[in-house]
């Protein structure tokens, strides 16, 4: 059975994590390679990458961290943030990402993500759809959802549910769902919007901005609430809070299918299978 | 001293993650695009990522292909990964039908899109690609796929290890001799890709 996925996010700035993280055990370095290394090693499913650097020099930065990332890795690295042009992707690739999140130029040139998902699969393009819910008007039978871009500073108009079916028609991979409302909130996934992505959409979606608990994690992975495909979090594990590990073995007891941690299998010698 | 291993480079996608987990597995890596290297090697490993295509006809059908061929009859160890294991079934369905390399028997399908998530009706759809960790059987271990392409098996002596994804169960792994593809990324497979690869690399010796 597929498993649920926990992808713990950084957000890089100028080379650093911002916010700082506090693993247990780790000073608080703010060195992403370090901290990567640390959700590699309790089982993360995923890792991802946030450039919010506004510089040339930054993005320069970056694609060094992306490339000091994953060196240290082995699972699979998505990488976002100011990702303009195919030759941003390319750069972005070659540094050692697996997929790249693109957000305010696939709404600006829809047509970008057929282009990236011809050239480089589906399955590395990921289009990153940040919502925001928009006032109730007289008549509507359910909560209305826009698109918006530069970190949610720019309305676009765009409809969510119109603009997520557009992007998986045009050839996206996966769409990953921010609701800028809850982003930093600490007070739980939008369900609403990413239940109705979720069960919308033909492909995996993950769910963003909000993570505060572990329950939080559950109600966004169940199907019957958000029915996400996968969970992105990013404060719950940089403060320490919880471990990879701890969410997943709470997200299992939860009845959340997850791949379980490793050291917890005793790890099997597959030798055998090769005579 | 370090099992040499020739990765082959078809231009269809990034190698250095397995570049990465070949050294880490105690290889010596050579990565190459020339058939006439391929064709010397001992232990070769052809990745692949994306589709079945025009690109992967010219593979089929040139140097390349003829380089791979030979070292696979010599009985050379061989393993292809995701696309580079689809690569070496008979056919493909994918963007209009393209042949393989025609050294396993079995056809290339796409996942059907009316496979219900769950048992109670109402259910929603399962996401294509498939996209994570699912676990291979019979061993249970967990590895890391993305893919909208699966292998059909003509012959069930090839199937190495099974996985399931809705009501399809499809080769995770096969293997005749010292053949082998696997469907998942061993490369982003964390502890379980890497003994997998140990593994190859290790049986491949004798």
């Amino acid at each position: 059975m597929l498993k649920r996925r926990i992808i713990p996010c950084l957000d890089i700035k100028n080379g650093r994590v911002v916010k700082g993280v506090h693993f247990a055990g780790l000073r608080d370095t703010g060195d992403p390679v370090e901290a990567a290394r640390a959700y590699d090693t309790q089982g993360a499913d995923e890792i991802c990458l946030l450039d919010i650097t506004a510089t040339v020099e930054g993005r320069e930065t970056f694609i060094d961290v992306v490339h000091r990332v994953a060196d240290q890795i082995f699972t699979p690295l998505t990488v976002g943030g100011g990702v303009r042009r195919e030759p941003d992707v390319r750069r972005l690739l070659k540094a050692g990402a697996d997929k790249v999140a693109i957000n305010s130029a696939a709404v600006a040139n829809p047509l970008l993500i057929r282009q990236l998902a011809d050239k480089y699969g589906s399955q590395c393009i990921v289009v990153a759809v940040d919502v925001r819910q928009m006032h109730a008007r007289t008549g509507d039978t359910e909560p209305l959802y826009e698109v918006v871009i530069h970190g949610g500073t720019r309305s676009t108009g765009l409809d969510a549910l119109s603009w997520c079916d557009h992007v998986a028609a045009l050839g996206a991979g996966e769409i990953l769902l921010t609701s800028m409302d809850k982003d930093g909130t600490r007070d739980g996934y939008d369900l609403w919007i990413t239940r109705e992505v979720s069960h919308r959409v033909p492909i995996p979606v993950i769910a963003s901005g909000g993570v505060g608990q572990l329950e939080h994690l559950r109600e966004g992975l169940a199907v019957e609430r958000g029915g996400a495909d996968a969970a992105l979090a990013a404060s719950i594990f940089h403060f320490g809070l919880y471990t990879i590990s701890q969410a997943k073995q709470y997200l299992a007891e939860h009845g959340i299918p997850v791949r379980p941690h490793e050291s917890q299998r005793g790890g099997a010698t597959l030798s055998s299978a090769f005579g | 001293m370090p099992r040499e291993v020739i990765l082959v480079d078809s231009q269809l996608g990034n190698l250095d993650s397995v570049e990465h987990a070949l050294i880490q597995v105690g290889a010596s890596v050579h990565i190459t695009s020339d058939p006439d290297r391929v064709a010397t090697a001992r232990t070769v490993v052809f990745p692949g990522q994306g589709s079945f295509g025009p690109a992967t006809q010219a593979i089929v059908d040139g140097a390349m292909g003829d380089a791979l061929r030979m070292v696979i009859q010599r009985g050379d160890p061989f393993l292809g990964i995701c696309l580079g294991m689809q690569l070496l079934f008979d056919h493909s369905d994918e963007n209009g039908g393209h042949d393989g390399l025609g050294v396993f028997r079995g056809q290339v399908r796409r996942f059907p899109a009316d496979m219900p998530a769950g048992e109670q009706p109402g259910s929603r759809m399962l996401k294509i690609p498939h996209v994570g960790w699912n676990d291979v059987q019979p061993n249970g271990e967990h590895f890391y796929f993305t893919h909208s392409y699966y292998v059909e098996s003509a012959d069930p002596e090839d199937v190495m290890w099974t996985c399931r994804y809705g009501r399809i169960e499809f080769p995770a792994a096969v293997c005749r001799g010292h053949v082998f593809g696997c469907q998942f990324h061993p490369e982003k497979s964390q502890w379980s890709g890497l003994r997998f690869l140990r593994s190859f690399i290790l049986g491949g010796r004798g």
